[in-house]
């Protein structure tokens, strides 16, 4: 069985399509990160997984769940964290925790013993009985999460979960999204930080509205090919040039280097041949790996032509 | 889904909870309720400090034309305003809900609170039901001090005149204990729909406080002797709002959907 399983997952406001035929799946326990520029349908198709909003047409399957037919149920196996923490500031830490718990039913003892102890892990412990509003903007965001996985969901939705974080507080929330993956829970992650993104999850999908991409990291990746350069002089006089070459996916230069990315390594003798031609000396080349934000871009570049 | 009233009451605890914690809205229902139980106490006060005015036998006139000559004019004025003041003082139960249901379900969006809180297993209904009974026992606890309050005050200024305690009488009790709680309903019924509606609590609040227009105005056709108020008057006005509520339920229940919630922020 999937962990959440999308069928041709639609949804229209009005005349707009925002999201479009949404149709793959995620494993169970699978870090799975879910990419795409402002306005591409991410907070909305979590929304819809997460029983907030209905589908135009199309289902989606949480655990087996219909997030048409079983709301309550799939509420049951779901955490979110929204965008905005979404904390009710006159309230204490507390007071927001134990209204959560109470909403989910659960063992007041038990929930609260659990609640302490990711408090003290997120560096909250001794701060639960001051008002939210006096929070600072990351143990805010620290304590929906712990608001959102208290109840131990099945799923956990994360929108951008490090925005606004000092590093250290970035790395503590990554370090506890991979301690709940690795105690089997799903996590689907929305996040602009692709470097985080390509730390953490495995597969992604990529979306503008429509599905663009979806693949493991590593294999999305390996699409094409990416050159790194050692030119002599400034490599920017052949980013130009490069740019309007068919077969030139990419041309990026810093300094003297020169990334070029290219449909097949059967492009690299031509390139070679095309930038001595233009008077380049080379002094080294090697194939790089392309970092996951070369890729985005590049997606996003192919879908606007 | 079946309804829990575990969640509906976990609904009322946090709001609650907030309103307690909202001074300025604190405030607020405390500041409006005074208002309207000084401002009668007042008049009364005025009648009795000048009994044997002129000028009160004429005005009795204006509204009773067969008003007979020893009677006394004070004593007229004091029961019709006692009579009319009901109409201004369901005014309280009407706004004190609106006040409150506007924060906690528009405020809801405003602060972005309502996605967590939707994304939990909690239903429409147990959602609606927690916020209103938030909204109304602080409306009906307000309205019944209120009232306490109003029968001290108005019973210690007309003591000089009458030597008996005025109120409670039969017509304000039936109204704050049968009137008022149908009417306190109805403006919760209100803010509910119109929040869900609006992404602002303040326009919430406006757009809601509308409803107490048509109640100003009836006070106003009675203080025009163009309505006889009276036990009758008010029970009639409380069954036109009691099949106003039902009707309030029905739509809220049908208009607070978590896609019409999310989807519409503004």
């Amino acid at each position: 069985m999937s962990g959440i399983e999308l069928v041709q997952l639609s949804k229209r406001f009005g005349n707009r399509v925002a999201v479009d035929a949404l149709d793959f799946a995620i494993a169970p326990g699978e870090i799975f990160g879910l990419l795409g520029p402002n306005g591409a349908g991410k907070t909305t198709t979590v929304r819809m997984l997460s029983g907030l909003l209905s589908p135009s047409s199309g289902d989606a399957f949480v655990f087996g769940h219909s997030i048409r037919a079983d709301g309550e149920q799939l509420r049951r196996r779901i955490g979110l964290l929204t965008e905005q923490p979404g904390l009710y500031d006159r309230l204490t830490g507390r007071e927001n925790l134990l209204f959560f718990i109470k909403l989910h039913c659960l063992d007041r003892g038990q929930a609260w013993a659990r609640a302490l102890g990711y408090l003290d892990r997120f560096g909250l412990k001794g701060r639960e009985d001051e008002p939210c509003g006096s929070y600072s903007k990351g143990m805010r965001q620290k304590l929906a999460i712990v608001r959102a996985i208290l109840h131990q969901p099945q799923v956990i939705f994360f929108d951008e979960p490090t925005s606004g974080l000092d590093p250290e507080s970035g790395r503590m929330v990554r370090d506890a999204i991979a301690e709940l993956a690795a105690e089997g829970r799903t996590i689907v992650l929305c996040s602009h930080n692709l470097t985080e993104v390509e730390r953490l999850c495995q597969r992604v999908a990529v979306i503008k509205g429509r599905l663009l991409a979806l693949s493991s990291v590593q294999e999305l990746r390996r699409v094409g090919v990416t050159l790194e350069l050692r030119v002599g002089g400034p490599a920017i006089q052949f980013e130009r040039a490069l740019a309007a070459i068919p077969f030139c996916r990419s041309a990026l230069a810093d300094g003297n280097v020169l990334r070029v990315g290219l449909e097949s390594e059967e492009e690299v003798p031509r390139l070679i041949s095309l930038l001595v031609a233009q008077g380049a000396r080379i002094y080294s080349a090697h194939r790089a790996e392309r970092p996951l934000e070369e890729v985005y871009l590049e997606l996003m570049r192919e879908d606007a032509n | 889904m079946a309804f829990q009233s575990r969640r509906a009451a976990a609904v009322f605890w946090k709001d609650f909870l907030d309103l307690r914690k909202n001074r300025g809205l604190m405030w607020t229902l405390l500041v409006f309720p005074a208002i309207l139980v000084m401002v009668p106490a007042g008049i009364v006060f005025a009648y009795v400090r000048d009994a044997t005015d002129a000028s009160l036998r004429t005005m009795a006139l204006f509204y009773d034309p067969n008003f007979p000559p020893g009677a006394s004019a004070a004593r007229y004025l004091i029961d019709r305003t006692l009579t009319d003041w009901f109409g201004l003082y369901l005014l309280m139960p009407v706004f004190v809900p609106i006040l409150i249901s506007s924060q906690s379900v528009a405020g809801e969006k405003e602060k972005r609170t309502i996605e967590p809180l939707l994304a939990s297993p909690v239903s429409a209904a147990e959602i609606i039901v927690g916020k209103s009974l938030a909204a109304v026992v602080p409306a009906a606890v307000v309205s019944l001090a209120a009232f306490i309050l109003f029968c001290g005050l108005v019973d210690a200024a007309s003591w000089r005149l009458l030597q008996e305690p005025l109120l409670p009488n039969g017509m304000w009790l039936f109204g704050v204990l049968v009137v008022a709680p149908l009417f306190a309903f109805f403006g919760n019924g209100v803010a509910v729909l119109v929040s869900a509606r609006v992404a602002d609590s303040r326009l919430a609040q406006q757009l809601s406080g509308l409803v107490t227009l048509p109640l100003i105005g009836l006070v106003g056709l009675q203080l025009a002797n163009l309505i006889k108020a009276g036990t009758r008057y008010y029970a009639i006005e409380g069954a036109v709002v009691l099949l106003l509520d039902i009707l309030l339920v029905i739509a809220g229940i049908r208009l607070f959907d978590r896609d019409r919630l999310i989807s519409r922020w503004v």
